[in-house]
């Protein structure tokens, strides 16, 4: 079992960072390129969420994204330092709705439920902690 | 991202080059703006070429949705083509691909493309 973890300020800066940090573990633990795509989304959603929605004016809270692989499936947590929030709870968008009608709220979240085998929310002491998890196919 | 604009009669191509994400969503909704504004005369087609495109979010399917919503309003046929399987699926996911015209290739969106205004 590989696990490697990366912290940085709540600042949309720094989601590159993220992205070269989620690289390098994929690239180190030799997985399939195809299901990338997936974690690099789910990444950017739950980071951006975080950076737009659960910062309030003046704060910037630490994020901590930590990979952990075992022999069948990875999981990515992301924990922030931010006010209790659990992104779950947002309706999803109506995504038969015309154009007219579409509205954006809660797509990142709905994007990161459906590409994601499992998702669930916590809160742990100060702190968010989002759970996701996807089978690596070998 | 790099975005690079093509001019054929009334029907400009923007092709994409990378990722769409948060990074460079900001950078592109202006660029699209000013392509739907049109510098001089306003197109009659857009068609977004995505063949080079590996990567979209939910940041870059906003952009699209609010250029479909300004085309729609100013008469101008905006599409899609070419997407790479990891683009489609989140098109498909999120449900964009039925409110946006899909192309499967540049030539097909080019033969649909109204001809131009008189």
């Amino acid at each position: 079992m590989k696990q490697r973890c990366k912290g940085v300020p709540s600042d949309a800066a720094h989601l590159p960072v993220l992205t070269e940090f989620l690289r390098e573990f994929w690239s180190a633990a030799d997985l399939p390129p195809a299901q990338a795509a997936a974690f690099e989304l789910a990444l950017e959603e739950v980071f951006m969420n975080v950076v737009m929605h659960g910062s309030p004016a003046g704060t910037t809270p630490w994020v901590e994204v930590s990979l952990s692989l075992t022999a069948d499936a990875l999981t990515m947590t992301v924990e922030d330092s931010g006010p209790q929030f659990d992104p779950l709870s947002l309706p999803p968008p109506d995504v038969t709705a015309t154009l007219a009608e579409r509205r954006l709220g809660g797509l990142g979240v709905f994007l990161v439920r459906q590409v994601m085998d499992t998702v669930s929310y916590h809160r742990v002491g100060a702190r968010n902690r989002l759970r996701m998890t996807k089978h690596i196919a070998g | 991202m790099n975005v690079r604009l093509e001019t054929l009669a009334q029907t400009t191509l923007v092709i994409l080059e990378g990722r769409l994400d948060f990074g460079s969503a900001g950078g592109f909704e202006k660029q699209l703006e000013q392509v739907l504004a049109g510098a001089g005369t306003v197109p009659a087609a857009v068609i977004i070429d995505c063949s080079a495109l590996d990567y979209v979010s939910s940041a870059g399917l906003r952009v699209f949705l609010l250029a479909v919503r300004k085309s729609q309003h100013a008469g101008i046929s905006f599409s899609l083509c070419s997407l790479k399987p990891a683009v489609r699926e989140v098109l498909d996911l999120s449900g964009f691909s039925r409110i946006i015209t899909v192309h499967a290739d540049r030539a097909t969106a080019l033969a649909q493309a109204p001809p131009g205004r008189a």
